[in-house]
């Protein structure tokens, strides 16, 4: 006879543990056994039968593995939590007593560590174990990111103290500035609810949401507890992050933090950039919109280190040029299929729209040019993202912040204005216009400074998301601004996309359609010019279709025949009702080919459709099911693009027609 | 005539020891004579006052032997030796403890200290607390302290090469190999598996969701469109089922009207109708009617009596027996059709399968958002808060960024996605505190009366 197992001595019974259970085992509060399962990544789990688990006749909510909670036992900031307790007691006792001074000096004295030399603790510890390798951290920065971003711009209240939003956007702009030098953002994208951001950073992909400004409310039913333990782990952990970060590209952290430019409003501005040994490179790289840097080690020696490296940089700068010319002289000899670039003339001088795909580093996309914010635009996500993708000078209106490029609006080297407001309906005479800008400081509510870019400020982002230079006029101020798509979605093939030209997508069967179309309406018009001369034509083709078609497939050859037969027929009698003289079906030699190629694609998909019947045949019946449903739900999709795409078509032609 | 007194000692009389009973315990602090003690203190500042104390002082100081004469001494003092005053004499006395110095210092805490030139404002006691500070100091005991992690600026590589550091451990531990060697604690495999996420499907949700066409600020017409009609239907679907629940409990409230006053109607005839013939319970039920006040005894039941409830009870079994193989025959009947929705559920079930694993091939992960279908059980004793409606309606649509009126609320939508993710489980927040429930009695007191 097998030993009789007592109840509740193994499996789930001694899997599983309560949450009281794992509150009594560690000897803490509810809200620090929170924190700790938090920070050290502890979930609530779920065993498959509840009631196996409790011994209670009331039913337990959450259960632990008591694995888990045994490592917890080791866990150092364990100690550090008990302390707390007693200190906790110790307060509570003297208020009990009435001894309210004593109770004072207690707090007192564990708020000062240096009195007590009692440290408080750091979460060091716990983000190596957390994340074993670096990778591990970049995987969960999307959550990070996300959080320290929406405590940067959260109202400072009591459940949320300024402290700690003031360190959240500190963490934040660091990591931008990061993302700054090593153009890592990616894409961008204006939401409803706020703006999201992808970079890639050493092969991850991170993707997080940042809110708008001035639009954070507090709600009720947000435990501030828990959001504010989740905040002060990450804020570690994206510290840890940027260190790594700045250390792999050569910089210092933290980095110069200048607080009087920070109360002013400059954020980005305010932080200066370091190389690591400064004594050798004698640099520092700050985000100074193109301003002299202040400080500095020696003035003398600055501007001497800094002349020599001008002149490496400009020697540099100089055989990639030379470098470049020689290629493009190359380019010149032999003609490859790359479209010509449309360079300004002068540097600062209007940007020509460039071809459709360039071979341009896209981190420099913005590189050459000199950008004015209006006032009314969102200066924070526009300037990171137009530094992240290499502009060096950008202005603003002074209402926006310290740290501007220039404040001055009718600054000339200004090429791009970007501008949010409506156009005012004001008649103003446009030739004049130019001339009292040149004079005028202010300018009028519709006046435009002339040889400027103005642009709404979708057009960043758009850039932005496709790589290129989008022409401005489509988002001129004023101008219906074409959708903005989300860049996160991927058009699957076959799918209607808006962004893409109707070449690009359209199936060729439907090309071959279309083509058709055009050219019997073409025929429609000027018919009974040609008509005489097709007569001959037809009569040759047919032949030769006959010939070509016999040994291979006489079957279709027959099907098709009478096809054009019965459309023949029809066609004299649609003619004869009408009164008119039989139009023969007019074919060109291009028609003519393009007909042979949609009888080949209809063939192809009928072989295609009756393999696809025989594999059919092959499998069960529930699996034939499932793929006929499939079919099903799948020509729908299609057709409803490909109306889609009809609709674009027509409307293109109108458009053509009237041009 | 001055009374020779001992050295040391107590010079009166022994006595009756005068300590009173110390029982209780107020007694046993008031009445403890510390007159001695007190005695002995006070005697030992007066020794400090004047030089020192005497039993610490060596006896070369107290005491000198003096050998020969001194003849000047006689010269020095006036003829006529005058004694002072007492009053002079106790005047002229000087302690000979330095007196405490005067002067204005720095407090030591203010010391070293730059201030802003304002000064602090006197209180009386200098152990006081504010209120503010005192209510403070509950809620710390309550356990609501401020955040006591240290946040500092990093000042190392947490992810700093691993095998760098292994190697040290390794020398070390080969150079101390005499020592035993300490076991870390291993953490278990438990740790590391997924929270437990809240998606029907159990997959694994992104932190933060791609975002669809439909949520720009400024989306395409057929993304918008299809997904206003999405949430039309949703919200038609959700306001259906607010209707149907609400005629439910319409009917249900008719209904137990309807029965409440058929009841009632009832009880009326039967009031009226005292004399109706009775079956055995009803009879039994009458009879009580009529002696309403008096508890009776049920009086036993004749053979006939039980006969006929026996004949009901097996009536009424065969009744039911009938029925539920009229229903067992019906579901016989309709076999054919259940197997089908069965097969049809299956075969849905299956659809979706293959439909998400076809996305997870297409790597298409936008299908993850944040609305999706919830798993039936719950993970704490909470519901999921609702996700808020995230869409913009057509008349506030806008094409200028600087119009946008941002939807949703993302402190919401973060803590929701937590708990989505399995990461904590749902809490509910109380505003306030579970009061005690208070009654309220009127106090009888024109009970309480004497008779004089």
């Amino acid at each position: 006879m097998p030993k009789i197992k007592k109840k509740g001595q193994a499996g789930a019974a001694k899997n599983y543990i309560t949450r009281t259970q794992a509150v009594k085992k560690l000897q803490l509060s509810l809200p620090d056994f929170r924190k700790l399962c938090i920070w050290k990544g502890i979930y609530p789990r779920e065993p498959r039968n509840k009631k196996k688990v409790s011994k209670s006749a009331t039913a337990s909510t959450t259960f632990y593995y008591t694995k888990d909670i045994q490592y917890l036992l080791h866990e150092p900031l364990l100690q550090k939590f008990r302390d707390q307790k007693v200190l906790e007691k110790k307060i509570s006792r003297a208020l009990g007593r009435g001894d309210v001074s004593d109770a004072a000096r207690f707090e007192r004295h564990a708020a000062r560590p240096e009195a007590t030399g009692k440290p408080r603790y750091t979460l060091n510890h716990v983000i190596r174990e957390r994340y074993p390798t670096f990778n591990d951290a970049l995987r969960d920065l999307d959550d990070c990111l996300s959080m320290l971003f929406l405590f940067a711009n959260l109202p400072s209240t009591s459940a949320v103290p300024a402290k700690m939003i003031a360190r959240c956007e500190r963490l934040c702009l660091e990591f931008q500035h990061y993302l700054i030098v090593s153009h890592s953002l990616r894409k961008s994208f204006l939401s409803i609810k706020g703006i999201y951001y992808q970079a890639n950073i050493q092969g991850e992909d991170i993707l997080w949401l940042v809110p708008y400004k001035f639009n954070q409310r507090i709600v009720g039913d947000v435990d501030f507890r828990i959001m504010g333990t989740f905040v002060e782990f990450y804020m570690t952990l994206l510290g840890f992050v940027n260190y790594r970060l700045y250390s792999s590209i050569g910089l210092k952290y933290p980095p110069k933090f200048d607080q009087l430019k920070d109360e002013n409003g400059a954020e980005l501005g305010a932080f200066s950039l370091e190389g690591v040994n400064m004594a050798t490179q004698g640099e520092t790289k700050a985000v100074t919109n193109g301003e002299e840097q202040e400080q500095g080690p020696d003035p003398k020696v600055q501007a001497e280190v800094d002349k020599i490296i001008k002149q490496l940089k400009e020697d540099e700068s100089k055989s990639d040029e030379t470098a470049e010319e020689d290629a493009e002289a190359d380019d010149e000899e032999k003609p490859t299929d790359s479209i010509d670039k449309f360079e300004p003339v002068a540097p600062g001088g209007d940007v020509l729209p460039q071809p459709a795909y360039s071979s341009r580093d896209p981190s420099q996309l913005f590189a050459n040019f000199t950008f004015y914010l209006s006032r009314e635009t969102p200066r924070q996500p526009l300037e990171f993202i137009l530094r992240a993708f290499g502009c060096k000078r950008i202005g603003w209106d002074s209402v926006l912040g310290e740290g501007a490029f220039t404040n001055d609006e009718s600054d000339p080297s200004i090429t791009h204005h970007i501008i949010d407001r409506p156009v005012v309906q004001a008649a103003t005479n446009e030739d004049g216009d130019g001339e009292d800008n040149q004079t005028a400081q202010k300018v009028g509510p519709n006046q435009r400074y002339p040889g400027r870019i103005y642009v709404q400020p979708q057009w960043v982002w758009d850039c932005v998301n496709d790589e290129e230079l989008k022409s401005p006029e489509l988002y001129a101020p004023g101008a219906a601004l074409p959708p903005h798509l989300s860049p996160f979605v991927k058009a699957a093939p076959g799918q209607y996309d808006p962004a893409l030209p109707l070449e690009a997508q359209q199936t060729e069967a439907e090309a071959i359609e279309a083509d058709l179309e055009d050219a019997e309406k073409g025929n429609a018009e000027d018919g009974s010019d040609v008509e005489n001369d097709m007569d001959v034509d037809e009569a040759e083709d047919d032949e030769e279709e006959e010939e070509g078609d016999e040994e291979a497939e006489e079957e279709d050859a027959e099907e098709d025949e009478e096809e054009s037969k019965t459309l023949q027929r029809q066609l004299e009698l649609e003619a004869e009702l009408q009164g008119k003289k039989v139009q023969n079906k007019k074919v060109d030699s291009k028609t003519k080919a393009k007909l042979e190629q949609r009888k080949a694609i209809e063939k192809k998909a009928r072989e295609e459709a009756e393999d696809l019947e025989r594999a059919k045949g092959m499998l069960s019946k529930k699996k034939r099911k499932l793929f006929e449903q499939m079919q099903y739900t799948n020509n729908k999709k299609s057709a409803q693009d490909e109306k889609l795409r009809a609709k674009r078509r027509k409307l293109e032609k109108e458009k053509a027609q009237k041009a | 005539m001055p009374v020779l007194k001992p050295l040391s000692g107590n010079p009166e009389a022994p006595k009756q020891y005068n300590q009173p009973s110390r029982k209780g315990k107020k007694a046993w602090r008031k009445n403890v004579d510390v007159t001695e003690v007190e005695q002995g203190l006070d005697e030992l500042n007066a020794q400090i006052i004047k030089g020192g104390v005497i039993a610490e002082k060596a006896s070369e100081e107290l005491f000198a032997i003096d050998v020969k004469p001194d003849t000047e001494i006689a010269k020095k003092l006036p003829k006529q030796l005058k004694k002072p005053l007492k009053a002079d004499e106790i005047l002229a006395q000087r302690s000979a403890v330095p007196a405490v110095s005067l002067k204005k210092r720095p407090a030591s805490e203010t010391s070293g200290k730059v201030t802003d030139g304002v000064l602090p404002s006197k209180r009386l006691r200098a152990t006081y607390v504010t209120q503010k500070e005192l209510s403070r100091l509950k809620r710390v005991a309550d356990g609501h302290h401020t955040t006591t992690v240290e946040v500092v600026d990093a000042t190392f590589d947490a992810w700093a090469d691993p095998e760098e550091e292994q190697r040290k451990k390794q020398q070390a531990a080969e150079t101390f190999n005499f020592l035993p060697k300490v076991e870390k604690p291993k953490a278990p495999k438990t740790l590391t598996q997924q929270p437990i996420s809240l998606a029907a499907t159990g997959k694994q949700l992104p932190a933060v969701p791609k975002p669809k066409g439909d949520k720009s600020y400024n989306p395409a017409f057929t993304d918008y469109s299809e997904r206003y009609q999405e949430e039309l239907r949703k919200a038609e679907e959700a306001e259906r089922k607010r209707l149907e629940e609400l005629e439910k409990e319409r009917l249900k409230a008719e209904a137990a009207a309807k029965s409440r006053a058929e009841a009632e109607a009832a009880e009326k005839r039967a009031e009226l109708s005292e004399w109706e013939d009775d079956s055995a319970w009803e009879g039994a039920e009458s009879d009580a009617e009529g002696l309403a006040n008096k508890k009776k005894r049920p009086e036993r039941k004749t053979q006939a009596q039980r006969n006929k409830i026996k004949r009901r009870k097996a009536e009424e079994q065969r009744l039911k027996h009938e029925a539920a193989i009229k229903k067992r025959e019906a579901e016989a009947a309709r076999v054919k059709q259940i197997a089908k929705e069965l097969a049809e559920k299956e075969r849905q079930l299956a659809l979706q399968k293959a439909e998400s694993n076809n996305a997870e091939d297409d790597d298409a992960s936008v299908e993850e958002d944040d609305d999706v279908e919830l798993r039936r059980r719950q993970l704490g004793k909470f519901k999921l808060p609702e996700k808020d409606l995230e869409l913009v309606l057509p008349d506030e649509l806008q094409d200028s960024l600087r119009l946008l009126k941002p939807e949703g609320n993302l402190l919401k939508d973060r803590y929701r996605n937590m708990l989505l993710r399995g990461k904590v489980e749902a809490r509910r927040h109380i505003p306030f505190k579970k009061q005690a429930k208070t009654k309220v009695t009127e106090k009888w007191t024109f009970k309480d009366f004497n008779l004089a």
